[in-house]
């Protein structure tokens, strides 16, 4: 008897193990076969991104590892955070020892590698020249390899219109070794166990900080490395001329002239004025986009049941039972050509969340949600993956809706895009550099004829 | 709370890393599963345009349909229409037809819906949907509606005193083998018309008319499209007080304090005082 009952707890448990593992599978099986005939799609599971401003701003710092978009990767608001406490220690004491730790706080980078930050001649816009502003990052490890266990995606941008219709032409081309872009994107990853971050997970409560500091980045744009010091005060760091300039006229020249005043005064009043003058600077840009948290959320929470009550209207409608097909030859005028079928099924998908700014899916066969018909890339116009020759698959777009939140003008040369879609590495290789690029698609909207 | 190691990353991650979203739980607060329930009206406010001239509008520097229609831009998203007529805009389901196809199966029954959408000034819409739910073809129905809304010019049949109130001229729309002809009509005529070019032109905002119609006005489709391919055929003809030459002015989107300056409006104006 004892024996049966054993025996029926083992097959249980099995069943239960067995059910389980159906479900798990269930659950991690990213293709649901739709039944319908008419939609071929099949069903991946999409993540969605919406732009938030941030709650409690330290939350967006680099060993957090947020998604953002806007602002500065990951570092500005830093800045108000260790202003803060700045003036907090020093009203209660102000001694070399809170100073030290200050220091280490002012200098968190944002980039997930702060050491190898991308060259000059890769951040840089392939038209203008100028460096590219940064529009978002996200975090998108991926769990199945060891050297992926952190991975940001960055994505920079040139907010120049005109530079972005000449990007059109490039994304065309398909056998250039280095395309001239304005759009580009770097996927930087790292192992769990690398000398920037510790192995454990952020506590996540306001005691986190980094292990180690970075580089120093350019104080106009908080974006890249800032290797150029400004020639009298040697304080601040540019990443390149133009900024340096830039900065220069717009309230550089004043503050470049006290910074040399303070410094003639004792040597340990130096690290004060340094820590001051840091502290009390922001990145000087005015023309960054507003900074705004990435909320990941699931395509799948926003389907809605809408409660179909046919039987009421049909009984209305059932007045012939004719096949009127001589309906659906004139009706064509009226209903939709392919243009606006494929915008019609864009406007359906999106309005089911339509604060969405990211679009994100890491199953391979997922294809990316293509607002026009025109402009699309074919599989030939995807080119392989710079460092390892791979093949490249769709990662994750960018809406058009983030121009809203970033508050762009509407003028003739203020940018508008219909899609910017993100090809990735498929195996996401592990090359020499830290920081890869990656190809991105633009999708314009073509541009409305004046009458 | 946090989890590591075989999920790939810490906590919140794009890709496989955030299932059910447990690791937000601290940021709350914004209730988005909660909002299916919500319904109709919250979408709306939260539109979120997508398209430059989207922007444009929902900033509020676009102020009247007629903008958009001087430079000819399309019109992608129905929010826009919608944000600019406001509750003016009323629409009609005009019909639900069932449409077959034949299948190994059986037939396969899907729901075409026409309707008609109008503020009853000047502009109206038409749209139809075919779709497998009746709901379904009616929501789409009214969407497409609303992106084709088109101006109706209207003008006066004798002496020019009030508002406008009947077309301008006789004007004939042909669609299929319905031909729909209009004819200006003397204040009080009322629209006469049949019952289905009737709501049409009652939403279109013309108060007078007399129409003659001429094939198979039992199919209703080509009625309809027909009565409202007359209806955009207004604008199109060249009348005497048309002759003067029109002063182009810029587009929203190559200068937009030109549109605000007197010309663009004044030619609008012109027609409508004209007529007047």
């Amino acid at each position: 008897m004892e024996s049966d009952l054993r025996s029926l707890r083992i097959t249980s448990i099995e069943k239960e193990e067995e059910d389980e593992e159906r479900e798990d599978f269930g659950k991690e099986g990213e293709q649901e076969d739709d039944e319908d005939d008419e939609e071929e799609e099949d069903e991946v599971e999409v993540t969605l991104g919406f732009a938030e401003k941030p709650k409690n701003p330290c939350l967006l710092l680099r060993h957090l590892f947020p998604s953002k978009a806007g602002g500065v990767p990951v570092k500005k608001l830093s800045f108000f955070y260790s202003l803060f406490i700045f003036f907090i220690l020093r009203i209660v004491l102000s001694s070399y020892i809170s100073l030290q730790a200050l220091f280490q706080f002012q200098h968190t980078q944002a980039w997930l590698d702060p050491v190898d930050l991308p060259a000059e001649k890769s951040f840089t816009c392939g038209f203008c020249r100028e460096p590219l502003q940064f529009l978002l990052q996200i975090y998108a490890p991926i769990s199945d390899k060891e050297y992926t266990f952190h991975r940001m995606l960055y994505v920079f941008m040139c907010p120049s219109m005109s530079c972005l219709l000449k990007d059109q032409h490039e994304q065309w081309k398909r056998t250039v070794e280095n395309p001239c872009r304005s759009v580009k994107i770097f996927r930087c990853q790292l192992p769990r166990s690398n000398p920037f971050y510790s192995s454990e997970p952020p506590k996540r409560n306001g005691t986190d900080i980094p292990t180690i500091t970075g580089a120093p980045l350019c104080c106009w744009c908080g974006s890249w490395k800032g290797d150029k010091v400004c020639g009298s005060c040697k304080n601040a760091r540019y990443c390149s001329a133009k900024h340096q300039s830039l900065h220069w006229r717009l309230g550089h020249k004043i503050e470049c002239s006290k910074i040399l005043n303070l410094s003639e005064t004792s040597a340990s009043c130096i690290v004060n004025a340094k820590a001051k003058v840091r502290a009390t600077k922001k990145y000087a840009s005015n023309s960054l986009w507003p900074e705004y948290e990435i909320i990941i959320e699931e395509e799948c929470t926003f389907d809605s049941e809408i409660p179909e009550d046919n039987r009421s209207i049909t009984s209305l409608a059932f007045t012939s039972n004719r096949i009127d097909e001589t309906y659906q030859l004139l009706s064509d005028k009226f209903e939709a050509d392919t243009d606006k079928k494929v915008w019609a099924s864009f406007q359906e998908r999106i309005a089911k969340a339509p604060e969405q700014v990211l679009r994100y899916c890491q199953d391979p066969a997922a294809k990316p949600l293509w607002p026009l018909t025109i402009g699309r890339p074919s599989k030939e116009d995807i080119p392989r993956c710079n460092y390892c020759k791979g093949p490249l698959c769709y990662e994750f777009q960018i809406m058009p809706q983030l121009l809203f939140y970033f508050g762009v003008k509407n003028d003739p040369d203020s940018l508008d895009w219909g899609t910017i879609v993100a090809y990735t590495c498929l195996a996401s290789c592990d090359a020499s550099i830290s920081y890869k690029e990656e190809f991105a698609w633009v999708q314009l909207y073509p541009t409305a004829t004046v009458a | 709370m946090e989890r590591g190691g075989d999920r790939g990353g810490f906590g919140r991650g794009f890709g496989r890393g955030d299932r059910g979203g447990r690791g937000r739980g601290d940021r709350g607060g914004r209730g988005r599963g909660g909002r299916r329930g919500g319904g109709r009206r919250e979408d709306e406010q939260k539109w979120v345009p997508v398209t430059k001239l989207g922007r444009l509008v929902k900033e509020g520097k676009i102020v009247s349909l007629e903008q958009i229609y001087l430079h000819s831009l399309p019109v992608k998203e129905h929010q826009i229409v919608e944000t600019i007529l406001g509750p003016q805009l009323k629409d009609e389901v005009m019909k639900i037809m069932p449409v077959q196809k034949q299948t190994r199966a059986g037939q396969r029954t899907r729901f075409k819906a026409f309707v008609v959408v109008g503020d009853g000034n000047g502009h109206v819409g038409l749209g139809v949907k075919c779709s497998k739910e009746v709901a379904t073809a009616i929501r789409g129905a009214i969407i497409l509606a609303k992106l084709s809304v088109v101006p109706v010019r209207r003008g006066y049949w004798g002496n020019k005193i009030g508002k406008p109130h009947t077309v301008p001229c006789k004007v004939t729309g042909k669609c299929g083998s319905v031909t729909v002809r209009m004819v200006p009509a003397p204040r009080g005529a009322g629209i006469v018309a049949a019952r289905v070019p009737k709501k049409v032109l009652q939403f279109a905002g013309i108060e007078d008319v007399f129409t003659s119609s001429r094939g198979s006005t039992k199919t209703l489709g080509n009625f309809v499209k027909a009565t409202f391919d007359c209806l955009m055929k207004t604008y199109a003809f060249l009348t005497p007080d048309l002759w003067i030459e029109t002063r182009f002015a810029k587009s929203p989107f190559q200068e937009y304090t030109d549109l605000l300056a007197k010309p663009t409006k004044a030619i609008l104006d012109d027609v409508e005082r004209v007529d007047a």
